[in-house]
């Protein structure tokens, strides 16, 4: 951790250019690059921290009085990658041992990777270009909440979760806040020297109640939109408050009736659709998936590439934007792991498919000359690969209200929360649960409903969207850790959208 | 990798900057080499090293705190250290905690393989090559992974606590797709010695799933099917099933093992005669280590299911559910043996080959994976999920047309409730991160929920 201090220095320190000590680190592995051959060469070099504060509340054995276990957890891990393209072929090789002499032999490995693998290439790397960055990047925040004391973390997650445990019909609470920083630089021999910072901030509430009389366990969350902001973030989750709206739900969820499966209309609120855009929007339009580099794990794409720029994918409502450049977003950064400037861009377009996410040794394989800077590696022993971007629905227009969309409804389910998620490997088949499910009957909102989950073919789901709210009520929820590539990697990852509709999607009830 | 000596020497260095009377470490240290190929062509590979320490901190009280790093010179670890106890300190205290373990006897496991523990580019290209050489010969389009990793792990505490062990894993999957995108097949082995890896078999069997299925797909409507799952889907329901067992969970009413109304079915026979579920470390097939968890005294409170000597655990035997898992906190509130999680599992087969099983099946569907498996209700381990890179009919005992795939929603309870017929049982890869020592089964009345289009 010392070194990783020294050279990452303060989140908060003003520069704009990186720290000298990491850009000599850097230029050990460019310089043993060259010497080796590579054609192409970069180095991260990263630091990782993630801070867990929480608490569980449950009841002790064969009582029902509670026992109340705290979890404090800070955990760093810090480590450099080296890329290189030798013989028009990738090496990697990553290393902890954050010296310019191990910096050196490293690079070496990676060639030694890259040469061996030359013997069996389907083509050579080409790499769409890009300008030469020197630079420095902070993400937006007001406070770190890696300075601010766990007692007072603990304090506001015990608050919360006893508010909940309150009612002694609960039967657990659980809560934690969570907060991950990633500090990176970049260096290239293309020229570019990117230092970026980006502080992750998440709280989570969760009930739990059970009748042991008829086998049923109900747990209902309250996700708050976990955002790239500091400690600020907090307070606006209003934990304190929800709390006993979370505790009366989940009570109630807990004798709702089962749905009664069948076509009915959905209003999706974007606690819950945010997942939905994930994998069926999200996913489907990964590059990488459309030319099958993902077909042994993830899988391939239905949106296959002779489809970019006429398939209609989904309702002329549909506006949907790739974008690692909005305030907030998990996936926001200036730069990507290629170095490559962050952007907005077109996804769909009134329903149309418009554009993939892209990287640099992609774009050319499209016709296209740039990359769209959708490359990230989870950690510092991570390949960079093609990874999403914040993909956000656009909202509705103005003064459509989530109450507009309900009134329209005859027989219908509003679904908050994510829960559930299930789509197969071209993106089609999919079947989502949620957190909470009330019926919608008459233009009105009901009590609520249990064992709902819904199924339905992406485009088919897309085109029987009819109603989008305005922007007041656009939220951007998101997840921190999508799955993806061997050796699998996280990503994190928004998925803003306001409350939607979708006429006459299949309702199954689940067991 | 670091050596016994050398994590002893570590481990021993961090308790000596320890002032709070607990301190429990543990060490990963690992080096791991992989090749990733798609399109008939290597694309992304690597050789990685990673290093790590977790400490978790403990005061008189019964406060803790943990912290985790990678850079291990004397003055990280010192900082590791007094980071894990200024949280103990400012934490509070954990209701759940139990007393560290003393020094154990862990038990001697065989699961290192030199060969694998240094293998690199030269062992491992030649299994892509041949399964590349195959999907050309074949006019197909190959894509894959193959990786092996070696690891040395310690643990150790303030109560004179050590352990040490190094182990090494490897594994080989691939697809291959037909040039139209109508067809797939996949195949994949996993072993602790990349000896038993052979890319040529493995390319062979996933280019006749593709070529099999390379015709007209009959689509069927969803509804219950007797199905024969290969051992991969077997591998990754038997993985879901193993998150059943806790007492805890089953005592107090979330668990496929409460009874409604309270109490639980252990000594309940619930399956058939046939089905015995054991976790087996001993096994030389499985990367298990000697002790249960990362070491360090449990996960969420301090409720111990850590560092205890790993054993031979039976869950269910001859259909009846044997044990439950206990960490040394419930232990001791329920006046019990502490009990590890299912880990290292293994489903006994029967004396029968994947042939025999298809000859014994008059009408029902052979799947090769599952996939995107996920909970509908953890209670009751209800699932949801899909079939993927080959489903065939199979009639009067023999596999005649290809199938669409299907979304499926069942539980592993029910699949196992209603296997009629196993294999032999082998080290399988789910396609969830799964690997257990699973047979191929013959399961009545899958449901198969409705008609996926993907391919």
């Amino acid at each position: 951790m010392l070194l990783a201090n020294e050279i990452f220095g303060s989140p908060t320190e003003s520069s704009s250019k990186p720290n000298p000590k990491l850009v000599k680190l850097g230029a050990v592995a460019l310089a043993e690059a060259r010497k080796q051959g590579a054609s192409y060469a970069d180095i991260r070099i990263g630091r990782y921290r993630n801070q867990i504060s929480g608490y569980r509340l449950s009841p002790e054995r064969g009582s029902n009085k509670t026992s109340e276990v705290p979890i404090v957890t800070n955990r760093h891990s810090f480590g450099f990658g080296v890329r290189v393209i030798v013989n028009g072929q990738w090496g990697f090789a990553a290393s902890p041992i954050v010296t310019a002499e191990e910096i050196a032999r490293i690079t070496r490995e990676a060639v030694i990777v890259a040469k061996a693998n030359a013997a069996l290439q389907a083509s050579p790397v080409v790499l769409a270009p890009t300008k030469a960055y020197v630079d420095r990047w902070v993400s937006p925040f007001e406070k770190d909440p890696f300075e601010v004391s766990v007692d007072e973390k603990l304090d506001l997650i015990h608050s919360a979760a006893s508010a909940i445990k309150k009612d002694p019909k609960v039967f657990a609470a659980n809560g934690s806040l969570v907060f991950r920083g990633e500090d990176k630089y970049f260096a290239s021999t293309e020229g570019s020297s990117i230092q970026q910072y980006n502080i992750q901030s998440a709280p989570r509430l969760a009930a739990t109640a059970i009748d042991r009389d008829q086998g049923i366990s109900r747990t209902r969350n309250y996700k708050v939109e976990p955002q790239s902001a500091g400690w600020e973030w907090i307070p606006k989750a209003n934990l304190g408050e929800n709390a006993p709206r979370i505790r009366e739900e989940v009570l109630e969820a807990l004798t709702a009736p089962p749905v009664k499966p069948g076509k009915k209309d959905l209003v999706l609120m974007p606690s819950h659709l945010w997942l939905t855009i994930h994998e069926s929007i999200g996913h489907s339009t990964e590059l990488d998936r459309a030319l099958g580099y993902e077909a042994n794990f993830a899988g391939t794409s239905f949106l296959t590439t002779e489809k970019m720029g006429n398939f209609s994918f989904g309702s002329d409502l549909v506006n949907i934007f790739g974008d690692r450049t909005n305030k907030g977003g998990l996936a926001t950064v200036k730069y990507d792991d290629d170095g490559v400037l962050t952007t907005k861009f077109p996804i769909i377009e009134k329903g149309v498919f418009k554009h993939y996410q892209t990287i640099r040794d992609q774009a050319h394989l499209i016709g296209e000359n740039e990359s769209r800077g959708c490359c990230y590696a989870d950690s510092w022993s991570s390949v960079p690969f093609q990874r999403m971007p914040n993909v956000w629905l656009a909202p509705g227009e103005q003064n459509v209200t989530p109450d507009d969309l309900i009134s329209g409804v005859e027989d219908g389910i509003l679904i908050e929360g994510d829960g559930s998620f299930s789509i197969d490997q071209q993106r089609y088949n999919f079947q989502f649960g949620g957190d909470a499910f009330w019926e919608i009957r008459g233009g009105k909102k009901r009590g609520m409903v249990s064992r709902v989950a819904y199924q339905s073919k992406t485009t088919d789901f897309w085109h029987a969207c009819d109603g989008i709210a305005s922007s007041s009520y656009w939220q951007q929820f998101g997840a921190p850790n999508d799955g993806k590539g061997e050796p699998e990697q996280i990503n994190a990852v928004s998925h803003g959208c306001a409350p939607s509709r979708f006429r006459q999607i299949n309702v199954l009830l689940t067991d | 990798m670091l050596s016994q000596q050398d994590a002893k020497n570590l481990i021993e260095k961090v308790l000596s900057y320890s002032k709070l009377p607990g301190c429990d470490v543990s060490v990963n240290s690992e080096e791991s080499a992989f090749i990733r190929f798609a399109n008939n062509g290597i694309t992304t590979s690597g050789y990685v090293l990673e290093q790590s320490v977790s400490i978790s901190s403990t005061t008189e009280d019964g406060r803790r705190g943990s912290s985790g790093a990678n850079e291990l010179t004397d003055e990280s670890l010192k900082e590791s250290v007094e980071e894990a106890e200024r949280l103990a300190a400012i934490s509070r205290p954990d209701p759940e905690i139990v007393p560290a373990l003393g020094q154990q006897k862990y038990p001697e496991l065989h699961n290192y393989d030199a060969f694998t523990g240094s293998a690199r580019g030269d062992v491992m290209i030649p299994h892509v090559k041949a399964i590349i050489d195959c999907a050309r010969k074949n006019q197909l389009i190959s894509a894959g992974f193959i990786e092996r990793s070696a690891r040395a792990v310690a643990i150790g505490n303030k109560a004179g606590l050590f352990g040490y062990h190094t182990l090494t894993d490897s594994s080989l999957s691939n697809t291959m797709r037909n040039k139209g995108g109508t067809s797939s097949g996949w195949a994949s082995q996993t072993s602790v010695s990349l000896k038993d890896i052979d890319g040529e078999s493995a390319g062979r069997i996933s280019s006749e799933k593709c070529l099999r299925g390379a015709g007209a797909k009959r689509k069927l409507d969803p509804g219950k099917y007797t199905v024969i799952l290969e051992p991969s889907g077997a591998s990754d329901l038997i993985g879901f099933l193993g998150f059943g067992f806790g007492a805890r969970q089953a005592e107090q009413g979330q668990s496929f093992l409460s009874k409604q109304g309270g109490g639980t079915h252990l000594g309940d026979k619930l399956f058939p005669e046939f089905i015995t579920l054991r976790t087996d470390p001993f096994n030389p097939k499985l990367p298990a280590l000697p002790w249960t968890g990362g070491g360090g005294r449990g996960g969420f409170g301090g409720g111990g299911g850590g560092s205890l000597p790993t054993d031979k655990i039976t869950w269910i035997e001859n259909g009846v559910v044997k044990n439950l898992s206990y960490d040394r906190f419930w232990a001791s509130k329920a006046g019990k043996q502490p009990t590890p999680g299912p880990a290292d599992l293994v489903l006994d087969g029967q004396d029968h080959s994947l042939e025999d099983l298809i000859q014994s099946v008059d009408r029902g569907l052979l799947i090769t994976r599952l996939w995107y498996i996920r909970f509908l209700q953890q209670r009751t381990l209800q699932l949801t999920g899909l079939t993927r890179d080959g489903v065939f009919l199979v009639e009067n005992g023999k596999v005649t047309d290809p199938v669409t795939n299907f979304r499926w929603n069942e539980s592993p309870v029910r699949v196992l409730q209603n296997a009629k017929r196993l294999t032999k049982s082998a080290r399988a890869l789910g396609s969830e991160g799964g690997s257990t020592i699973a047979p191929a089964m013959v399961v009545a009345d899958f449901n198969l929920a409705s008609v996926s289009d993907a391919v």
